[in-house]
């Protein structure tokens, strides 16, 4: 097998006897300010660098945890020659990120040799509440590596929805990789760092950038704005309420198998283009209509506050909120349509432009629910002739199946599978 | 569904501004520089808003609760519907002759799909495209039959090869790939069923008011989107003959509403301004292509740029048109509280 075994072997050597931050945040017991306190340069650091999400847990990070600033998307095509060294990548993807995720020094090497870190957070690696999450695509399951029988039951290569116009290029996958956290920098480093000792495991297939608006206002509370101007995110439900993300995101012991899966989440991610110049040539009050809802504060038409229930129930005609507005046939609030929910976690997208001059913003649209034709596909059917089509193109992305969490640093996040 | 009166941009200032110092608008340039004062909104007083016996001014100063007669007048004096009737009567005609057209130009894709004339196959393939994109305002109301005739395989299944991809771009996907010409003869065969269908439709369709003041600006929109990015006809990259044939069924859209338009606030005027430059910019290309249509990739980058621009300009002060042609006034949308009364 030609993974580079040494390259592994010494980062993980590296980590193990940088002490101080690393070992503290494997245990996660350091606060924020203690960590500040560690740190060789106490002053002169962005406060939020310290923040911690632990890796290891039932669940995943970077689902029910808050969604960070910065954001890269990243879809690997396994190129490894066989099962054991497809295995030994993916461990290598899981510790490394629990390293970086946690918060590391790198230890000086011979100078002979090339650096084991890029260096570009310098030589105390903050985790900046960096989470790396981990999931597979249908492709891996083929015939390549044995594992066709393992498939996920909900799995399934993401077919084109009408007036979909997906580039194969930017579309599926093997492995996704979903890097986010507060800096830029800390995101893009990760990257680079996650690849370098999986080269002969893993392709690049397609990568998006995407960012947060900033928190602007008037409350806590208020959904940052999407390339439209509009509030996102305002229906999800509660993150914090076990029993209903039991209900929405988390494959049971119930649920069609295999074993493995119990305790993951399927993922969807859409790169929907979002034509903003012809968007910005559309009259507000048809924008609001198109949408459901009031630009400015994000209350549903008619109302005041952003998390006001629309109550299409004395609203049967849509006098108020049009019957294909997006936010009634995204999520009409009915019994029947209660267990279709999804948990969205999207970012802003911007890559510079067409062919035609014509600015190539977006959003990369990400979901985690527990079944994805009883929930994502049945929302997008029902979407399928609303208004806002003409000012959106859904470019790429695919179906992925995140497992469940890792449980302590000697296990790997897709482990299951290869039990 | 409304939208609000235009406001006169900085693309579109900017355009106004290239046009005089290029002077090259005959009458045009003046007219959108003038921004019409509030009360001298055209009335139209002999017609009555539907349902009411007030005319459109009476009930926009209801509306904007001013007293009659006593000015500065609300912007928003609806047009009756009927100030359609005529715009829409000379459109579809326009839009039937255009489709009879497009039938011949069919049978001549056909014909000499038959014969085995690829070069000739290719020349009737661009004059078919070129007549349907000049029927442009219909289009959003054909529906199925529109996915018939122009559908892309973007939305579909199994792409280029899903059997529903049909019409003028299955059949272009095969004759500038080699295909051979015999395979395409169903697909045009086909076409010319469908065009014999639209020959049909295109003179009777049912267009709302707000539908065809809506398509002034959205025939191009999707020029802009579709077809100088590259997406729409990415195998004979005849977006820029695409972009004329567009912009020439805005000008008929806009020739019909033109009785409307005049007089009413300061929509048209940049629209002319806008529509001429980029005619001019068009005329440019085509010149410096030796009097053809250049494929898309053979468009220099500064004329690419120019043409996206031009379009742009145009775009931005076409968006100032449906607001000019409202029928009613924006209804007050309920509160919940109201409703649940």
């Amino acid at each position: 097998m030609s993974l580079d075994r040494r390259t592994f072997l010494l980062r993980s050597a590296a980590t193990l006897g940088a002490g101080g931050l690393a070992e503290a945040g494997a245990h996660g017991l350091l606060g924020s300010s203690e960590a500040r306190a560690a740190s060789p340069a106490a002053g002169g650091i962005d406060p939020g660098l310290s923040s911690r999400v632990p890796f290891d847990g039932d669940r995943q990070a970077g689902i029910l945890t808050p969604a960070p600033e910065q954001a890269t998307f990243v879809s690997l095509d396994a190129i490894a020659p066989d099962r054991a060294t497809l295995a030994i990548g993916l461990q290598a993807l899981s510790s490394r990120a629990r390293e970086l995720t946690q918060g590391s020094s790198i230890p000086v090497q011979e100078v002979d040799d090339p650096p084991v870190d890029s260096g570009t957070l310098g030589t105390t690696i903050a985790p900046d509440a960096l989470t790396v999450t981990i999931a597979f695509g249908a492709s891996l399951f083929d015939d390549r590596y044995g594992l066709a029988g393992r498939r996920p039951a909900g799995l399934t290569t993401m077919a084109p929805f009408p007036h979909d116009d997906l580039d194969p290029a930017r579309c599926h996958g093997d492995v996704l990789l979903q890097i986010c956290a507060g800096r830029r920098d800390t995101v893009v480093h990760t990257v680079r760092e996650l690849l370098r000792p999986v080269r002969s495991a893993f392709a690049l297939r397609w990568t998006i950038d995407g960012f947060q608006g900033a928190h602007r206002g008037p409350s806590a509370r208020s959904s940052r704005r999407n390339h439209f101007g509009f509030r996102d995110g305002t229906g999800n439900p509660d993150v914090g309420d076990d029993a209903l993300m039991r209900r929405l995101l988390w494959v049971g012991d119930g649920d069609p198998g295999p074993a493995w899966t119990t305790g993951g989440t399927y993922q969807v991610l859409r790169a929907i283009r979002m034509h903003v110049e012809f968007w910005d040539r559309v009259g507000l009050r048809e924008q609001e209509n198109m949408i459901g809802r009031t630009r400015d504060s994000g209350a549903p038409l008619g109302g005041t506050d952003e998390y006001e229930d629309p109550h299409y129930d004395v609203d049967p005609k849509g006098e108020r909120i049009p019957l294909d507005a997006h936010i009634r046939l995204s999520n009409p609030r009915t019994a029947k349509t209660d267990d279709e929910r999804i948990l969205r976690r999207g970012y802003g997208y911007h890559r510079g432009f067409d062919e035609a001059g014509q600015l190539d913003m977006g959003l990369v649209f990400v979901a985690f629910n527990r079944d994805v034709e009883r929930q994502f596909a049945t929302i997008q059917r029902r979407l399928a002739d609303e208004p806002m089509i003409d000012y959106i193109t859904p470019v790429g992305g695919g179906y992925f199946f995140a497992p469940r969490g890792t449980r302590d640093a000697a296990d790997w996040v897709g482990s299951g599978l290869f039990a | 569904m409304t939208r609000p009166l235009p406001r006169t941009s900085a693309g579109v200032l900017l355009g106004l501004t290239l046009a005089v110092l290029a002077g090259g608008c005959g009458g045009t340039s003046g007219t959108g520089r003038s921004r019409a004062s509030a009360t001298a909104v055209s009335t139209h007083p002999a017609m009555t808003i539907a349902g009411t016996h007030a005319s459109a001014q009476e009930v926009a100063d209801a509306a904007a609760q001013k007293p009659t007669g006593a000015g500065p007048r609300s912007e928003l004096s609806p047009l009756p519907t009927s100030a359609f009737t005529r715009p829409l009567a000379r459109y579809r005609a326009y839009a039937g002759a255009q489709a009879d057209a497009m039938q011949g130009d069919v049978a001549r894709l056909a014909a000499a799909l038959r014969r085995g004339d690829r070069t000739a196959a290719q020349a009737a393939w661009l004059a078919a495209y070129d007549r349907y994109l000049r029927l442009g305002a219909a289009y959003g109301a054909l529906g199925a039959l529109d996915d018939a005739i122009d559908g892309t395989p973007g939305g579909l299944p199994g792409g280029v090869t899903d059997p529903h991809f049909s019409g003028l771009h299955r059949i272009e996907y095969g004759l500038w790939r080699g295909a051979p010409l015999a395979t395409l003869v169903p697909w045009a065969d086909r076409l010319a069923r469908d065009v014999t269908r639209l020959r049909g439709v295109a003179r009777t369709v049912a267009i709302t008011p707000l539908e065809y003041a809506t398509r002034a600006h959205e025939i191009l929109e999707d020029a802009q989107r579709d077809m100088l990015s590259g997406r729409a006809a990415p195998w004979s990259g005849a977006a820029v003959m695409a972009t004329a044939a567009s912009l020439a069924a805005t000008e008929e859209v806009i020739g019909t509403l033109r009785p409307l338009l005049d007089g009413r606030g300061d929509a048209l005027g940049p629209v002319q301004v806008e529509m001429a430059q980029l005619a001019g910019v068009l005329a440019a290309v085509r010149r410096a292509h030796g009097g053809a249509w250049p494929p898309l990739t053979a468009l220099r980058p500064d004329e690419h740029e120019r043409l996206d621009g031009t379009l742009g300009a145009l775009l931005e002060a076409l968006a100032g048109i449906p607001g000019s042609l409202e029928t009613t006034l924006p209804p007050t949308i309920p509160t919940i509280a109201q409703q649940a009364r």
